[in-house]
């Protein structure tokens, strides 16, 4: 792996990412939209159980998520309806953003980051917490000296989800 | 046998209030309503396991559940599709742990049993010296499904060795599952794994919600509607004929034009090199539904669903098959399958549009989708306390199932099979598919008949 990064940029990259999940939280989604590049590629592939000897255990075919900036900013807009009730009353989310190990190596300014996630939505007065864990790929590109996420591949670890929709974003 | 606080009295009760449209919301949640219905519903009816295409080659497996009874689906090396319970004979360890793979024998972890792709035991650990001559192998084989067959590619499986034939059981749905399964050559193939997620919310909401509910579309999908993706008119989902078929099975065949208005893309937008397919796989009639047809939505019971649906603007249409299975675990939670199936001869590129309008829509994450668990979740919610589960129906809880009872009449002049009306914003299946219920949830074991009869 090379991770001949040093630790300003460690520094960087882990504060974009914790500010990311900041806006998430908070609700900010259109900031939130702003971090990401016009030709962001974000994805979120199934996970299965298989045998180790029958590979991997991500499925590329079929995903949860699997979407352009433009898809992205229609889901946003869909949070500012009147309607959509999977997030009205909105649930409260925290997204634990750890593990962040950045590779360098891409060209023209791009960084290779590996973080793990855990999102924990609370609704209504429910008790129990959902949540949904596992790990993404990022490939960030600098613009004009600002970090953009180029490309998000999250790998969830679960094959069964726990959460009864993803109205989140991860 | 279990001993219920719900007999067939109350069912008689029940079915005097169905037949006035009315269903208490108790027997949503009711634990001992959920036990009963383990053994007289899903320990008898067809359930479905896979889509053949899933099992590709010899060797092929995938594991599936019929409720809380673990499925092992091989294709065989003579190409054949087998279903045995997924436990081994010796001591009962879940065999296989994989979602799918592909193997030429199934060892046991345990003690090393190994059973072939036709569930025999061929392997036994020192078995002669153990177990000696007496021991005879062919007794110990995997434990097969009572019954498994297959319509269209569909894989059922039923737990009932005397349950009526797939095909009788089906019935009319055949039909209908001829155009949708069955419109192009070489069928339907499913694209990588369904998704599967859990949700806090009973298996006949699911079941209900695809089977005969598109008045809940203008509403809980109003968000779509904002935007722009859905159209505007709130009786949208309504135009087109509701069909009520045997066994609890229904479907709602929706124009989603008004009468006089221009009518949509025929055949759900597919592309036009596709239609002499549809010539040749479909008859005259079947033709006629399906060239005006944009949604087909449904449900087989007791618990698979489908939507095929159309999405995108004009000249990028793209249709699909979303097949959900609402597997029960527990009266207030469901794990949710969910299987992308596309034609076999549809163009890559169209299988790919497609599919990212499935994901985008109705997979786990989509627009369209989301709200749907959101307030079936809420229905669990809302129905746990004493005014909704007291069963002397004193405080009235019982739900209204009343829209287009005695008012909507069936149209004669519908080409396809079953009893056709002519709205989709109408409770008929819901309150045929809630009658089968109650008849299969009043029939006692038949062998214990004598004092099961309803007085
Ligand atoms: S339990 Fe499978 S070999 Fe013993
Ligand atoms: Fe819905």
């Amino acid at each position: 792996m090379k991770t001949a990064v040093n630790p300003e940029l460690q520094f960087h990259i882990t504060n974009f990412l914790h500010y990311e999940a900041f806006l998430l939280d908070s609700r900010r989604f259109t900031e939130w939209l702003d971090l990401l590049a016009d030709d962001i590629v974000y994805r979120m592939p199934l996970r299965a159980t298989r045998e180790r000897k029958d590979g991997a255990t991500i499925v590329e075919d079929m995903t949860f998520f699997e979407e352009s900036k433009t898809s992205l900013t229609t889901r946003v807009n869909r949070l500012g309806t009147t309607s959509a009730w999977a997030e009205d009353p909105p649930p409260r989310t925290r997204h634990f953003v750890s593990n962040i190990l950045v590779e360098s190596g891409f060209p023209n300014d791009a960084l290779t980051v590996r973080s793990c996630f855990l999102c924990k939505r609370s609704r209504a007065g429910e008790i129990e917490a959902e949540e949904i864990f596992g790990e993404r790929v990022d490939v960030l590109r600098n613009v004009d000296g600002q970090w953009k996420i180029a490309a998000r591949t999250i790998y969830p670890d679960q094959a069964v989800l726990g959460v009864k929709n993803l109205s989140m974003f991860l | 046998m279990l001993k219920h606080s719900v007999d067939n009295r109350i069912f008689q009760g029940l079915r005097e209030k169905m037949e006035q449209g009315l269903l208490p919301q108790w027997i949503f949640t009711d634990p001992h309503i959920y036990e009963l219905e383990l053994e007289r519903i899903f320990a008898r009816t067809w359930q479905f396991l896979a889509h053949e295409s899933e099992l590709p080659e010899p060797g092929s497996y995938v594991t599936r559940w019929m409720v809380d009874d673990p499925v092992l689906l091989v294709r065989t090396n003579s190409g054949e599709i087998k279903a045995f319970l997924n436990s081994c004979p010796h001591r009962g360890t879940q065999l296989c742990t994989a979602d799918f793979g592909k193997k030429k024998a199934f060892t046991c972890p345990y003690h090393g049993w190994t059973f072939n792709l036709d569930g025999d035991l061929i392997g036994v650990v020192a078995g002669d010296k153990v177990y000696g001559e007496e021991m005879k192998k062919d007794e110990w084989g995997l434990r097969p499904i009572p019954r498994v067959e297959r319509y269209q590619g569909m894989i059922f499986g039923n737990l009932d060795p005397a349950a009526m034939p797939l095909d009788d059981y089906l019935g009319d749905m055949k039909w209908y599952m001829d155009i949708i399964l069955g419109r192009s050559d070489g069928g339907m193939e499913v694209r990588g794994l369904p998704q599967r997620w859990v949700v806090h919310a009973n298996w006949k909401v699911g079941l209900e919600n695809f089977a005969g509910d598109p008045y809940h579309v203008q509403t809980t999908h109003r968000s779509t509607v904002e935007l722009g993706i859905s159209p505007q008119d709130p009786l949208y989902a309504g135009y087109g004929h509701q069909v009520v078929l045997q066994n609890g099975h229904g479907i709602n065949v929706i124009t989603a034009t008004a009468p006089g208005k221009p009518q949509r893309p025929p055949y759900q937008g597919l592309p036009q090199e596709m239609w002499p397919m549809f010539e040749r796989n479909l008859n005259a009639d079947q033709l006629k539904v399906f060239a005006k047809t944009t949604v087909f939505v449904g449900s087989i019971y007791p618990n698979l669903s489908f939507n095929s649906p159309v999405h995108g603007s004009e000249g990028h249409l793209h249709n699909y098959l979303n097949v959900r299975l609402w597997r029960p675990l527990g009266p207030e939670k469901i794990e949710i399958w969910s299987w992308f199936l596309i034609d076999k001869a549809a163009s890559e590129a169209y299988k790919e549009a497609a599919y990212k309008g499935y994901v985008g829509s109705f997979g786990p994450s989509g627009t369209l989708e989301q709200d749907d668990t959101e307030i079936w979740a809420r229905i669990v919610h809302a129905s746990k306390g004493h005014m909704a589960r007291s069963k002397d129906l004193s405080y009235n809880n019982l739900l209204n199932y009343l829209m287009g009872l005695e008012r909507v009449l069936p149209d004669e002049t519908f080409p396809g099979p079953g009893v056709a009306y002519p709205t989709c914003y109408l409770d008929a299946i819901h309150r045929a598919t809630h009658e089968y219920w109650l008849e299969l949830m009043s029939k006692e074991e038949e062998s214990a008949g004598e004092n099961g009869c309803e007085s």
